[in-house]
């Protein structure tokens, strides 16, 4: 019944189609099932749009944590991050120890006493309450566009995904996930959303180990792994900063160590996880100050591990698979991005299969959801309640986040189609849209450090700080000798970024009007005091639950993960 | 805190009422949640793994994964019942999240509050 995977004739097949009995459709059938009834467990606690928006405030810090890091680990993630380990080798870890953690940590201890002290709604209210209603427009309006049409862009990527997988029609694929994200998400808010996240993240989980542990067994462990890179003469496999040193960059990634730490570890990394409304909303929803911080602490030990059953899998196939990849699939090859799919069919039998293709399944739409649900925040609070319909009550801006959830969802159906037509342009978009978040991140941490940053200039280098990675990357696509990779391209773009932010804020900054420095309490660092023990209770201050020693934690093991890859 | 979130409506629980909340929201508590959904995919893990043992093998190369995966969540599956169990959602959160609507109104309409 089940395909020979491991015969030489299986070894060459290209497709990546799986075969579920009906026991995984069991499977299946049974999350979903569970996911709407969360829907409407959430939905009996919804009274007022705090909750739906914000889950009232209420959550501890463990759910909120890993719905912080589910609500990244989509499926596109995923199959992203496998197919740079089976491409580019443990330099992947990069992506996690360099680009995630130490932008968790910093979130935790020293950005989210600002944002969760200031009791905002939302990453677009921070910047309204330190820099008034200008940057906090275009804020806001650039989020709420650029995440409903990449909620679209993601359904049409699992689309193709699930098409290649299980065989369901494009359409279907698209119409079948958007309904649930529309049902749970209508009915219980970000509650559905979080615990939902929270399920995802150990199903996946659940699945990815077996998956793991087969491969590994297949290619005959570590060693056998070593042994296969050896062969290949792709040693650069196993290590991660080969070929990194300045003025001598050979590594697959095109940059040198500190175009690494400074453009993906600094710019890009601190800009997704600290101004990014769709992961912040999650430590928004906690209950208290120190579960806020605690959030993207409490993710960043997940973070940590993830590498070894998401990467490990791409070395994996990269020594499997070998020369069948290639960056882009065609009638004789696959794409890097096959690399999971395939080896659930070689390797996973009926059960573990179920549970794998579930949490594929899941994570997808978790992805989706998670988009949609600070979007319906920041369009709610940001554009509706602060531009259109003001002083209006709590009922009637839960009812406008329904229907706003309705349209959002809409919308992502329609971009889906679009993409379909015209996936060049939806990729363009794409790029575009990651410009937003490291000129955010520049505004922020110099509004944050100096309280002379004005309004005036918080707008103009915000749009500075969008346009100049706007002008390089266009220059790249014209001029393809500027950067040795396009990811070299993205991490330099960013450096410019911030660097443009910097310079155009301080010298705007010098001859327009700071704001008063009595409204800047609690918004700038050294104005005012934050309460951090806001809403405390008493197990809070189990030395276990310490900020600052999670975060050294993690930060160690940080430098200890890259040991076995120098 | 404690000062500035007023407990809007106080009294407006009667003890019984309480106690409902209390057990409604538990019964639905998350980690019951995944603890069903884990025994149920663990228990059908662990028969397949029996019921295909060769094939699995097979496929695998000497790995009953099925079985391994089996036995591990539904491992999973009881330390989230004990988890539940030794340390329920505390009832003042329930019944403090609960109570304080016409606080969270106030927000929602950014009103100025405390």
């Amino acid at each position: 019944m089940l395909l020979p995977p491991t015969s030489l004739a299986a070894a060459t097949d290209i497709s990546i189609r799986l075969n579920l009995s009906w026991v995984d459709y069991l499977m299946l059938i049974v999350y979903f099932g569970v996911v709407i009834s969360i829907g409407f467990i959430a939905r009996s606690r919804v009274k007022t749009s705090m909750d739906f928006f914000l889950s009232g405030r209420s959550m501890p810090a463990w759910i909120t944590g890993l719905a912080f890091v589910s609500a990244n680990l989509g499926a596109t993630e995923i199959l992203g991050m496998a197919a740079n380990g089976a491409q580019i080798g443990v330099a992947t870890l990069h992506y996690y120890l360099v680009g995630a953690v130490p932008a968790m940590v910093f979130l935790g201890l020293v950005m989210m006493p600002f944002y969760y002290g200031s009791k905002v709604r939302s990453i677009p209210e921070f910047m309204l309450r330190r820099f008034g209603k200008a940057p906090h427009l275009v804020n806001s309006l650039a989020f709420a566009i650029s995440n409903v049409l990449i909620a679209g862009i993601n359904l049409y990527a699992m689309a193709i995904v699930i098409e290649a997988m299980l065989g369901w029609p494009e359409w279907v694929a698209i119409i079948v996930s958007a309904a649930f994200v529309l049902v749970y998400i209508t009915l219980g808010g970000l509650s559905s959303a979080i615990y939902n996240e929270v399920m995802q993240f150990f199903v996946i989980i659940a699945g990815l180990v077996p998956l793991t542990i087969v491969g590994l067994h297949r290619v005959g462990g570590w060693g056998g792994l070593k042994d296969a890179f050896a062969k290949t003469g792709s040693v650069k496999h196993l290590s991660a900063w080969a070929g990194t040193a300045i003025g001598n960059v050979s590594n697959p990634i095109g940059a040198n160590w500190l175009a690494i730490v400074l453009g993906l570890g600094f710019v890009l990394g601190f800009g997704y996880w600290t101004t990014n409304f769709t992961e912040v909303q999650r430590a928004f929803s906690a209950k208290n100050m120190s579960a806020a911080r605690r959030t993207p602490l409490v993710a960043a030990f997940p973070k940590l591990f993830i590498p070894f059953i998401v990467v490990v899998p791409g070395l994996i196939g990269a020594a499997v698979l070998g020369n069948q990849l290639a960056a882009q699939g065609d009638a004789t090859h696959l794409s890097y991005n096959d690399v999971i799919p395939k080896l659930i069919q070689m390797y996973l039998p009926e059960g573990v299969l179920g549970v794998a293709v579930t949490g594929l399944l899941a994570s997808f739409m978790a992805g989706m959801a998670a988009n949609v649900s600070s979007f319906n925040t920041v369009f709610t609070y940001d554009i509706w309640q602060r531009y259109i319909k003001p002083k209006m009550s709590d009922a009637h801006y839960l009812r406008v986040g329904r229907y706003v959830t309705i349209v959002g969802v809409l919308i992502g159906i329609a971009t889906a189609f679009i993409a379909a037509g015209a996936g060049n342009i939806m990729t363009y978009m794409q790029t575009l849209f990651s410009f937003f978040n490291a000129p955010l991140f520049a505004v922020f941490i110099l509004g944050l450090l100096w309280k002379r940053m004005t309004p005036t200039a918080a707008l103009w280098s915000y749009l500075a700080g969008i346009a100049a990675p706007t002008v390089v990357w266009v220059s790249y696509l014209n001029n393809p000798k500027l950067f040795a990779t396009g990811t070299a391209e993205t991490l330099y773009g960013a450096i410019i970024s911030f660097v443009t932010v910097i310079v155009v804020g301080v010298i705007i900054s010098t001859f327009t009007k700071p704001k008063d420095v009595s409204q800047l309490k609690g918004l700038v660092y050294g104005v005012g005091k934050i309460d951090m023990s806001m809403d405390a209770v008493a197990s809070d201050t189990a030395w276990y639950r310490s900020p600052a020693l999670l975060g050294t934690v993690a930060l160690i093991l940080c430098v200890v993960l890259y040991l076995p890859f120098l | 805190m404690a000062d500035t979130t007023p407990s809007s409506t106080p009294g407006a629980m009667t003890d019984a009422e309480r106690r409902a909340l209390v057990a409604s929201t538990r019964r639905f508590d998350l980690r019951r949640l995944l603890g069903g959904l884990f025994l149920l995919y663990g228990i059908i893990c662990t028969i397949l793994g029996v019921v295909h043992n060769a094939s699995d093998m097979k496929q695998t190369g000497g790995i009953a994964i099925n079985l391994w995966a089996g036995i591990g969540m539904i491992v999973l599956a009881l330390l989230f019942f004990l988890w539940d169990r030794l340390a329920p959602v505390p009832e003042e959160d329930i019944i403090g999240s609960a109570e304080q609507v016409e606080y969270e109104k106030a927000v929602g309409e950014a009103r100025e509050v405390g």
